[in-house]
Protein backbone atom coordinates (compact mmCIF):
# COMPACT_ATOMS: atom_id res chain seq x y z
CA UNK A 1 0.00 0.00 0.00
CA UNK A 2 2.56 2.17 1.27
CA UNK A 3 4.91 1.01 -1.99
CA UNK A 4 1.45 1.88 -4.01
CA UNK A 5 1.66 5.17 -2.77
CA UNK A 6 5.31 6.16 -3.75
CA UNK A 7 5.25 4.77 -6.85
CA UNK A 8 1.90 6.80 -7.98
CA UNK A 9 4.41 9.64 -5.93
CA UNK A 10 6.56 9.40 -8.12
CA UNK A 11 4.98 8.95 -11.51
CA UNK A 12 3.57 12.80 -10.29
CA UNK A 13 6.67 14.17 -9.56
CA UNK A 14 8.11 12.90 -12.84
CA UNK A 15 5.34 14.42 -14.93
CA UNK A 16 5.26 17.67 -12.81
CA UNK A 17 9.57 18.05 -13.37
CA UNK A 18 8.84 17.41 -17.18
CA UNK A 19 5.51 19.67 -17.55
CA UNK A 20 7.78 22.58 -15.70
CA UNK A 21 10.57 21.81 -17.65
CA UNK A 22 8.19 21.57 -21.02
CA UNK A 23 6.34 24.70 -20.77
CA UNK A 24 4.92 25.54 -23.98
CA UNK A 25 2.52 22.51 -24.30
CA UNK A 26 0.77 23.72 -20.85
CA UNK A 27 1.09 27.11 -21.53
CA UNK A 28 -0.74 26.61 -25.55
CA UNK A 29 -3.47 25.03 -23.62
CA UNK A 30 -3.95 27.93 -21.07
CA UNK A 31 -3.37 30.63 -23.66
CA UNK A 32 -6.35 29.02 -25.45
CA UNK A 33 -8.68 28.79 -22.71
CA UNK A 34 -7.71 32.65 -21.88
CA UNK A 35 -8.34 33.93 -25.77
CA UNK A 36 -11.18 31.54 -25.71
CA UNK A 37 -13.15 33.25 -22.76
CA UNK A 38 -12.59 36.76 -24.61
CA UNK A 39 -13.55 35.66 -27.79
CA UNK A 40 -16.82 34.42 -25.48
CA UNK A 41 -17.04 38.12 -24.34
CA UNK A 42 -17.25 38.71 -28.10
CA UNK A 43 -19.24 36.68 -29.19
CA UNK A 44 -21.91 37.28 -26.50
CA UNK A 45 -21.22 40.57 -25.68
CA UNK A 46 -20.53 39.53 -22.20
CA UNK A 47 -19.40 43.11 -21.22
CA UNK A 48 -23.07 45.18 -21.34
CA UNK A 49 -25.54 42.29 -19.95
CA UNK A 50 -25.33 40.79 -16.65
CA UNK A 51 -22.80 37.88 -17.25
CA UNK A 52 -24.55 35.72 -14.26
CA UNK A 53 -26.46 33.78 -16.61
CA UNK A 54 -23.91 33.34 -19.13
CA UNK A 55 -20.76 32.78 -17.17
CA UNK A 56 -21.00 29.41 -15.77
CA UNK A 57 -21.42 27.74 -19.37
CA UNK A 58 -18.68 29.91 -20.23
CA UNK A 59 -16.48 28.57 -17.89
CA UNK A 60 -17.42 25.24 -18.15
CA UNK A 61 -16.63 25.15 -22.10
CA UNK A 62 -14.11 26.69 -21.66
CA UNK A 63 -12.34 24.46 -19.03
CA UNK A 64 -13.65 21.13 -21.12
CA UNK A 65 -12.36 22.33 -24.05
CA UNK A 66 -8.57 23.65 -22.85
CA UNK A 67 -8.26 20.51 -20.28
CA UNK A 68 -9.36 17.76 -22.82
CA UNK A 69 -7.07 18.82 -25.27
CA UNK A 70 -4.10 19.35 -22.80
CA UNK A 71 -4.95 15.99 -20.43
CA UNK A 72 -5.34 14.31 -23.61
CA UNK A 73 -1.62 15.12 -24.33
CA UNK A 74 -0.47 12.78 -20.94
CA UNK A 75 0.67 9.50 -22.44
CA UNK A 76 1.53 11.39 -26.33
CA UNK A 77 5.35 11.79 -25.26
CA UNK A 78 5.21 8.63 -23.73
CA UNK A 79 4.26 6.86 -26.30
CA UNK A 80 6.19 8.77 -28.84
CA UNK A 81 9.57 8.11 -26.73
CA UNK A 82 8.85 4.72 -25.72
CA UNK A 83 8.91 5.70 -21.90
CA UNK A 84 5.97 3.80 -21.28
CA UNK A 85 6.72 -0.02 -22.10
CA UNK A 86 9.63 0.63 -19.54
CA UNK A 87 6.75 2.04 -16.99
CA UNK A 88 4.61 -0.81 -17.18
CA UNK A 89 7.97 -2.94 -16.33
CA UNK A 90 7.46 -1.29 -12.98
CA UNK A 91 6.60 -4.12 -10.50
CA UNK A 92 3.22 -2.22 -9.66
CA UNK A 93 -0.24 -2.93 -10.43
CA UNK A 94 -0.80 -0.21 -13.86
CA UNK A 95 -3.53 1.52 -11.82
CA UNK A 96 -1.67 2.90 -9.90
CA UNK A 97 0.57 4.65 -12.80
CA UNK A 98 -2.66 5.63 -13.91
CA UNK A 99 -3.59 7.55 -10.52
CA UNK A 100 -0.12 9.03 -10.83
CA UNK A 101 -1.04 10.73 -13.99
CA UNK A 102 -4.35 11.53 -13.30
CA UNK A 103 -3.25 13.55 -10.41
CA UNK A 104 -0.28 15.11 -12.11
CA UNK A 105 -3.00 16.26 -14.88
CA UNK A 106 -5.59 17.40 -12.16
CA UNK A 107 -2.44 19.94 -10.71
CA UNK A 108 -1.64 21.32 -13.55
CA UNK A 109 -5.29 21.56 -14.84
CA UNK A 110 -6.17 23.19 -11.54
CA UNK A 111 -3.78 25.67 -11.63
CA UNK A 112 -5.01 26.61 -14.96
CA UNK A 113 -8.64 26.99 -14.00
CA UNK A 114 -7.57 28.90 -10.92
CA UNK A 115 -5.64 31.71 -12.94
CA UNK A 116 -8.88 31.57 -15.24
CA UNK A 117 -11.11 32.31 -12.78
CA UNK A 118 -9.40 35.27 -11.48
CA UNK A 119 -8.85 36.43 -15.00
CA UNK A 120 -13.04 36.13 -15.03
CA UNK A 121 -13.15 37.96 -11.80
CA UNK A 122 -11.38 41.10 -13.53
CA UNK A 123 -12.99 40.78 -16.46
CA UNK A 124 -16.58 40.42 -15.50
CA UNK A 125 -16.54 42.38 -12.18
CA UNK A 126 -18.24 39.59 -10.37
CA UNK A 127 -16.49 37.42 -7.72
CA UNK A 128 -15.08 33.85 -8.93
CA UNK A 129 -12.33 32.97 -6.38
CA UNK A 130 -15.28 31.62 -2.98
CA UNK A 131 -14.49 28.44 -1.69
CA UNK A 132 -17.62 26.95 -2.74
CA UNK A 133 -16.95 27.82 -6.34
CA UNK A 134 -13.34 26.49 -6.39
CA UNK A 135 -14.60 22.80 -4.55
CA UNK A 136 -16.93 22.74 -7.19
CA UNK A 137 -14.42 22.98 -10.08
CA UNK A 138 -11.96 20.84 -8.33
CA UNK A 139 -14.88 17.93 -8.39
CA UNK A 140 -16.07 18.69 -11.75
CA UNK A 141 -12.18 18.55 -12.85
CA UNK A 142 -11.45 15.17 -11.19
CA UNK A 143 -14.30 13.82 -12.85
CA UNK A 144 -13.43 14.76 -16.22
CA UNK A 145 -9.90 14.10 -16.01
CA UNK A 146 -10.19 10.51 -14.98
CA UNK A 147 -11.97 9.91 -17.85
CA UNK A 148 -9.86 12.12 -20.55
CA UNK A 149 -6.74 10.39 -18.76
CA UNK A 150 -7.91 7.27 -19.78
CA UNK A 151 -8.87 7.68 -22.90
CA UNK A 152 -5.38 9.39 -23.80
CA UNK A 153 -3.93 5.83 -24.05
CA UNK A 154 -5.71 5.45 -27.36
CA UNK A 155 -2.71 4.52 -29.56
CA UNK A 156 -0.92 6.91 -30.89
CA UNK A 157 -1.31 4.27 -34.18
CA UNK A 158 -4.73 5.79 -34.21
CA UNK A 159 -5.21 8.50 -36.78
CA UNK A 160 -6.04 12.09 -36.10
CA UNK A 161 -6.42 10.79 -32.67
CA UNK A 162 -6.38 15.01 -31.37
CA UNK A 163 -9.86 15.23 -33.15
CA UNK A 164 -11.01 12.04 -32.09
CA UNK A 165 -10.01 12.20 -28.25
CA UNK A 166 -13.00 15.04 -27.68
CA UNK A 167 -15.20 13.27 -30.06
CA UNK A 168 -15.10 10.61 -27.68
CA UNK A 169 -14.80 11.88 -24.05
CA UNK A 170 -17.60 14.71 -24.81
CA UNK A 171 -20.29 12.56 -24.93
CA UNK A 172 -19.81 10.58 -21.83
CA UNK A 173 -18.92 14.21 -20.13
CA UNK A 174 -22.39 15.22 -20.82
CA UNK A 175 -23.88 14.53 -17.41
CA UNK A 176 -20.64 15.98 -15.55
CA UNK A 177 -21.42 19.55 -17.75
CA UNK A 178 -24.70 20.13 -17.19
CA UNK A 179 -24.31 19.01 -13.42
CA UNK A 180 -21.16 21.58 -13.06
CA UNK A 181 -22.68 24.17 -15.20
CA UNK A 182 -26.30 24.63 -12.55
CA UNK A 183 -23.70 24.19 -9.42
CA UNK A 184 -21.71 27.16 -10.77
CA UNK A 185 -25.09 28.87 -11.29
CA UNK A 186 -26.58 28.10 -8.23
CA UNK A 187 -23.11 29.31 -6.21
CA UNK A 188 -23.43 32.69 -8.30
CA UNK A 189 -27.08 32.74 -7.00
CA UNK A 190 -28.60 32.12 -10.46
CA UNK A 191 -31.92 30.17 -10.41
CA UNK A 192 -30.22 26.35 -11.10
CA UNK A 193 -33.72 24.09 -10.25
CA UNK A 194 -33.90 22.10 -6.89
CA UNK A 195 -31.81 18.96 -8.35
CA UNK A 196 -29.13 18.42 -6.12
CA UNK A 197 -26.23 19.27 -8.38
CA UNK A 198 -23.43 19.37 -6.52
CA UNK A 199 -24.31 15.28 -5.36
CA UNK A 200 -24.60 14.16 -9.40
CA UNK A 201 -20.91 16.33 -9.30
CA UNK A 202 -19.99 13.93 -6.51
CA UNK A 203 -21.40 10.93 -7.88
CA UNK A 204 -19.98 11.79 -11.54
CA UNK A 205 -16.39 11.62 -10.12
CA UNK A 206 -16.56 9.11 -8.42
CA UNK A 207 -17.84 7.23 -11.18
CA UNK A 208 -15.40 7.99 -13.62
CA UNK A 209 -12.10 7.82 -11.01
CA UNK A 210 -13.43 4.29 -10.14
CA UNK A 211 -14.49 3.08 -13.75
CA UNK A 212 -11.05 4.54 -15.25
CA UNK A 213 -9.45 3.03 -12.71
CA UNK A 214 -10.35 -0.55 -13.14
CA UNK A 215 -10.13 -0.24 -16.92
CA UNK A 216 -7.12 1.26 -17.55
CA UNK A 217 -5.10 -2.40 -16.57
CA UNK A 218 -6.87 -3.87 -19.57
CA UNK A 219 -6.26 -0.77 -22.20
CA UNK A 220 -2.46 -0.89 -21.41
CA UNK A 221 -1.61 -4.24 -21.46
CA UNK A 222 0.56 -5.51 -24.22
CA UNK B 1 2.03 -49.99 -20.95
CA UNK B 2 1.94 -46.77 -19.26
CA UNK B 3 2.72 -45.50 -15.71
CA UNK B 4 -0.23 -43.62 -14.32
CA UNK B 5 0.28 -40.49 -14.62
CA UNK B 6 0.88 -40.56 -18.95
CA UNK B 7 -2.20 -42.10 -19.30
CA UNK B 8 -4.54 -40.15 -21.72
CA UNK B 9 -7.73 -39.26 -20.14
CA UNK B 10 -10.71 -38.44 -22.22
CA UNK B 11 -11.50 -34.49 -22.08
CA UNK B 12 -13.25 -33.73 -18.82
CA UNK B 13 -16.74 -32.44 -20.22
CA UNK B 14 -17.94 -29.85 -17.40
CA UNK B 15 -21.62 -28.06 -17.50
CA UNK B 16 -19.50 -25.30 -18.96
CA UNK B 17 -18.87 -27.49 -22.09
CA UNK B 18 -22.52 -28.42 -21.83
CA UNK B 19 -23.24 -24.62 -21.88
CA UNK B 20 -21.23 -23.91 -24.82
CA UNK B 21 -22.30 -26.82 -26.83
CA UNK B 22 -25.88 -26.36 -26.43
CA UNK B 23 -25.26 -22.65 -27.19
CA UNK B 24 -23.15 -23.73 -30.48
CA UNK B 25 -26.07 -25.77 -31.55
CA UNK B 26 -28.86 -23.03 -30.82
CA UNK B 27 -26.10 -20.44 -33.27
CA UNK B 28 -25.90 -23.37 -35.95
CA UNK B 29 -29.92 -22.43 -36.57
CA UNK B 30 -30.11 -19.08 -37.33
CA UNK B 31 -30.35 -18.98 -41.21
CA UNK B 32 -33.21 -21.65 -40.41
CA UNK B 33 -34.99 -19.35 -37.76
CA UNK B 34 -34.28 -16.17 -37.83
CA UNK B 35 -34.94 -15.23 -41.21
CA UNK B 36 -38.69 -16.84 -42.02
CA UNK B 37 -39.37 -15.82 -38.26
CA UNK B 38 -38.17 -12.27 -39.07
CA UNK B 39 -40.14 -12.15 -41.90
CA UNK B 40 -43.45 -13.12 -40.55
CA UNK B 41 -43.22 -11.17 -37.52
CA UNK B 42 -42.80 -7.97 -40.29
CA UNK B 43 -45.53 -8.50 -42.12
CA UNK B 44 -47.92 -9.13 -39.18
CA UNK B 45 -46.61 -5.84 -37.89
CA UNK B 46 -46.95 -3.86 -41.05
CA UNK B 47 -50.67 -5.35 -41.59
CA UNK B 48 -51.55 -4.54 -37.59
CA UNK B 49 -49.67 -1.22 -37.87
CA UNK B 50 -51.49 -0.18 -40.77
CA UNK B 51 -55.04 -1.87 -41.10
CA UNK B 52 -55.78 -4.01 -38.05
CA UNK B 53 -54.85 -0.88 -34.74
CA UNK B 54 -57.65 1.76 -34.34
CA UNK B 55 -57.31 5.11 -35.72
CA UNK B 56 -56.41 7.20 -33.02
CA UNK B 57 -58.70 10.58 -31.94
CA UNK B 58 -56.38 13.10 -31.63
CA UNK B 59 -53.16 12.51 -33.60
CA UNK B 60 -54.96 10.77 -36.57
CA UNK B 61 -52.86 7.99 -38.58
CA UNK B 62 -49.76 9.59 -37.61
CA UNK B 63 -49.85 7.70 -34.51
CA UNK B 64 -49.46 4.52 -36.17
CA UNK B 65 -45.35 6.08 -36.19
CA UNK B 66 -45.70 4.70 -32.66
CA UNK B 67 -45.74 1.27 -33.77
CA UNK B 68 -41.64 1.45 -34.78
CA UNK B 69 -40.60 4.13 -33.08
CA UNK B 70 -41.43 2.25 -29.63
CA UNK B 71 -39.61 -1.09 -30.83
CA UNK B 72 -37.22 0.69 -32.35
CA UNK B 73 -35.98 2.11 -28.72
CA UNK B 74 -36.27 -1.27 -27.32
CA UNK B 75 -34.34 -2.39 -29.66
CA UNK B 76 -31.00 -0.39 -29.69
CA UNK B 77 -31.14 -0.72 -26.01
CA UNK B 78 -30.85 -4.26 -26.88
CA UNK B 79 -28.17 -3.97 -29.32
CA UNK B 80 -25.85 -1.82 -26.72
CA UNK B 81 -26.41 -4.32 -24.16
CA UNK B 82 -24.75 -6.74 -26.56
CA UNK B 83 -21.60 -4.19 -26.99
CA UNK B 84 -21.34 -4.06 -23.37
CA UNK B 85 -21.84 -7.79 -22.73
CA UNK B 86 -19.72 -8.81 -25.87
CA UNK B 87 -16.98 -5.97 -24.43
CA UNK B 88 -16.74 -7.40 -21.31
CA UNK B 89 -16.01 -10.55 -22.59
CA UNK B 90 -13.50 -9.57 -24.91
CA UNK B 91 -11.45 -8.14 -22.39
CA UNK B 92 -12.02 -11.40 -19.80
CA UNK B 93 -11.42 -13.97 -22.38
CA UNK B 94 -8.89 -11.75 -25.13
CA UNK B 95 -11.14 -13.90 -28.12
CA UNK B 96 -10.79 -11.19 -31.14
CA UNK B 97 -14.68 -13.11 -32.33
CA UNK B 98 -16.14 -11.11 -29.21
CA UNK B 99 -14.74 -7.62 -30.78
CA UNK B 100 -16.73 -8.80 -34.29
CA UNK B 101 -20.24 -9.02 -31.87
CA UNK B 102 -19.66 -6.26 -30.38
CA UNK B 103 -18.70 -3.89 -33.79
CA UNK B 104 -21.71 -5.76 -35.36
CA UNK B 105 -24.33 -5.23 -32.20
CA UNK B 106 -23.20 -1.13 -32.36
CA UNK B 107 -23.46 -0.73 -36.34
CA UNK B 108 -26.74 -2.29 -35.47
CA UNK B 109 -27.44 -0.07 -32.43
CA UNK B 110 -26.28 3.22 -34.14
CA UNK B 111 -28.89 2.46 -37.06
CA UNK B 112 -32.14 1.88 -34.57
CA UNK B 113 -31.08 5.18 -32.41
CA UNK B 114 -30.94 7.26 -35.18
CA UNK B 115 -34.35 5.48 -36.98
CA UNK B 116 -35.85 5.64 -33.24
CA UNK B 117 -34.39 9.76 -34.07
CA UNK B 118 -35.86 10.27 -37.32
CA UNK B 119 -39.39 8.54 -36.38
CA UNK B 120 -39.48 11.10 -33.53
CA UNK B 121 -38.72 14.28 -35.34
CA UNK B 122 -41.44 13.21 -37.68
CA UNK B 123 -43.96 12.52 -35.58
CA UNK B 124 -42.91 15.76 -33.06
CA UNK B 125 -43.22 18.28 -36.43
CA UNK B 126 -47.25 18.08 -36.16
CA UNK B 127 -47.90 16.85 -32.71
CA UNK B 128 -45.33 19.29 -30.73
CA UNK B 129 -44.70 21.57 -33.84
CA UNK B 130 -40.97 21.56 -33.88
CA UNK B 131 -39.02 18.77 -35.63
CA UNK B 132 -36.57 19.04 -32.43
CA UNK B 133 -36.84 20.05 -28.61
CA UNK B 134 -34.39 19.92 -25.84
CA UNK B 135 -36.99 16.90 -23.88
CA UNK B 136 -34.94 14.51 -21.27
CA UNK B 137 -35.45 11.51 -23.36
CA UNK B 138 -34.72 12.74 -26.87
CA UNK B 139 -31.34 14.44 -25.38
CA UNK B 140 -30.43 11.42 -23.36
CA UNK B 141 -31.15 9.52 -27.42
CA UNK B 142 -28.94 11.65 -29.23
CA UNK B 143 -25.80 11.54 -26.55
CA UNK B 144 -25.93 7.87 -26.95
CA UNK B 145 -25.96 7.85 -30.51
CA UNK B 146 -22.98 10.00 -30.22
CA UNK B 147 -21.33 7.78 -28.05
CA UNK B 148 -21.89 4.90 -29.99
CA UNK B 149 -20.55 6.48 -33.10
CA UNK B 150 -17.50 7.47 -31.56
CA UNK B 151 -17.35 3.96 -30.51
CA UNK B 152 -17.21 3.30 -34.38
CA UNK B 153 -15.31 5.86 -35.19
CA UNK B 154 -12.45 5.05 -32.62
CA UNK B 155 -12.36 1.40 -33.82
CA UNK B 156 -12.52 2.32 -37.80
CA UNK B 157 -9.53 4.15 -37.21
CA UNK B 158 -7.38 1.06 -37.17
CA UNK B 159 -6.61 -1.96 -38.59
CA UNK B 160 -9.45 -4.92 -37.74
CA UNK B 161 -7.02 -7.29 -36.05
CA UNK B 162 -5.47 -5.10 -33.85
CA UNK B 163 -5.83 -6.02 -30.68
CA UNK B 164 -5.60 -2.77 -28.82
CA UNK B 165 -7.67 -0.99 -30.50
CA UNK B 166 -10.13 -3.82 -29.72
CA UNK B 167 -9.53 -3.45 -26.44
CA UNK B 168 -9.86 0.35 -26.02
CA UNK B 169 -12.72 0.83 -27.92
CA UNK B 170 -14.18 -2.15 -25.77
CA UNK B 171 -13.43 0.32 -22.56
CA UNK B 172 -15.27 3.16 -23.64
CA UNK B 173 -18.14 0.72 -24.93
CA UNK B 174 -18.22 -0.23 -21.30
CA UNK B 175 -18.04 3.50 -19.74
CA UNK B 176 -20.34 4.63 -22.55
CA UNK B 177 -22.60 1.81 -21.05
CA UNK B 178 -22.56 2.19 -17.89
CA UNK B 179 -23.04 6.15 -18.07
CA UNK B 180 -26.03 5.79 -19.65
CA UNK B 181 -27.95 5.84 -16.38
CA UNK B 182 -26.09 8.87 -14.69
CA UNK B 183 -26.70 10.58 -18.48
CA UNK B 184 -30.53 9.72 -17.58
CA UNK B 185 -30.66 10.92 -14.65
CA UNK B 186 -28.71 14.02 -15.35
CA UNK B 187 -30.95 15.11 -18.89
CA UNK B 188 -33.90 14.21 -16.26
CA UNK B 189 -33.31 16.39 -14.01
CA UNK B 190 -32.21 19.10 -16.97
CA UNK B 191 -36.07 19.09 -18.49
CA UNK B 192 -38.50 16.88 -19.25
CA UNK B 193 -41.40 16.95 -22.19
CA UNK B 194 -41.58 13.15 -23.46
CA UNK B 195 -44.94 11.48 -23.04
CA UNK B 196 -44.86 9.10 -20.34
CA UNK B 197 -44.49 5.32 -20.90
CA UNK B 198 -47.91 4.21 -21.40
CA UNK B 199 -47.48 0.24 -22.05
CA UNK B 200 -45.49 -1.00 -19.46
CA UNK B 201 -46.80 0.30 -15.94
CA UNK B 202 -46.83 -2.50 -13.29
CA UNK B 203 -49.89 -4.65 -13.09
CA UNK B 204 -51.88 -1.76 -14.52
CA UNK B 205 -53.71 -1.93 -17.79
CA UNK B 206 -52.26 -0.50 -20.73
CA UNK B 207 -53.76 2.83 -21.37
CA UNK B 208 -54.45 2.36 -24.76
CA UNK B 209 -57.16 -0.19 -26.82
CA UNK B 210 -56.45 -3.77 -26.49
CA UNK B 211 -55.95 -3.87 -30.32
CA UNK B 212 -52.90 -1.18 -30.20
CA UNK B 213 -51.26 -3.24 -27.45
CA UNK B 214 -50.99 -6.03 -29.59
CA UNK B 215 -50.16 -4.66 -32.43
CA UNK B 216 -47.39 -2.74 -30.58
CA UNK B 217 -46.30 -6.01 -28.92
CA UNK B 218 -46.27 -7.83 -32.52
CA UNK B 219 -43.79 -4.94 -33.35
CA UNK B 220 -41.29 -5.32 -30.35
CA UNK B 221 -41.15 -8.91 -31.24
CA UNK B 222 -40.50 -8.20 -35.25
CA UNK B 223 -38.07 -5.42 -34.60
CA UNK B 224 -36.49 -7.50 -31.73
CA UNK B 225 -36.11 -10.48 -34.25
CA UNK B 226 -34.83 -7.83 -36.94
CA UNK B 227 -31.75 -6.80 -34.54
CA UNK B 228 -30.83 -9.80 -33.89
CA UNK B 229 -30.62 -11.01 -37.31
CA UNK B 230 -28.71 -7.96 -38.52
CA UNK B 231 -26.32 -8.28 -35.70
CA UNK B 232 -25.46 -11.31 -36.53
CA UNK B 233 -24.89 -10.75 -40.22
CA UNK B 234 -23.35 -7.94 -39.39
CA UNK B 235 -20.93 -9.87 -37.04
CA UNK B 236 -19.88 -12.70 -39.57
CA UNK B 237 -18.99 -9.62 -41.83
CA UNK B 238 -16.48 -8.58 -39.49
CA UNK B 239 -15.67 -12.19 -39.05
CA UNK B 240 -15.22 -12.47 -42.16
CA UNK B 241 -13.07 -9.03 -42.48
CA UNK B 242 -10.70 -10.22 -39.80
CA UNK B 243 -9.91 -13.80 -41.54
CA UNK B 244 -9.25 -12.08 -44.72
CA UNK B 245 -6.75 -9.22 -43.28
CA UNK B 246 -5.41 -11.75 -41.39
CA UNK B 247 -4.66 -13.87 -44.62
CA UNK B 248 -3.29 -10.82 -46.32
CA UNK B 249 -1.14 -10.23 -43.53
CA UNK B 250 0.46 -13.87 -43.70
CA UNK B 251 0.88 -13.69 -47.52
CA UNK B 252 2.66 -10.45 -47.28
CA UNK B 253 4.85 -12.09 -44.19
CA UNK B 254 5.26 -15.10 -47.11
CA UNK B 255 6.13 -13.32 -49.89
CA UNK B 256 8.84 -10.45 -47.71
CA UNK B 257 12.21 -12.42 -48.19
Amino acid sequence: MVGDVNAALAVVLKDLRLTWRDRAGWLSAASFAAISVLIYSFAFDLATSDVRPLLPGVLWVTFLFAGVIASGQSFQRESEQGTFDALLLAPVSPSVLYFGKVVSNLIALLVMEVALLLLATILFDTMLITAELVLIVVIGTIGYVSLTTLLSTMGSRLRSRTMLLPVLALPLLVPMLIAAVRATGASLGEPSGSAPWTLLLVVFALWSAAGAALLFPSVVER
Amino acid sequence: MSAPGHAIDPPRRGPRDALSALLARVYALRWDVLPPLTGVAMMAMIVGALIVAPRELIEGELQRIMYIHVPSANAFYLAFFIVFVASLLLLWTRDMRWDAVARGAATVGVLFTGLTLATGAIWGKPIWGVWWTWDARLTSTLILFLIYSGYLLARSTSDVNDEQTARFSAVYAILGFLDIPIIIMSVRWWRTLHPQPIVFRGLERPAMPMEMFVVLLTGMAAILLLTLWFIVLRTEAERLAQRTESLRAAIDRREAP
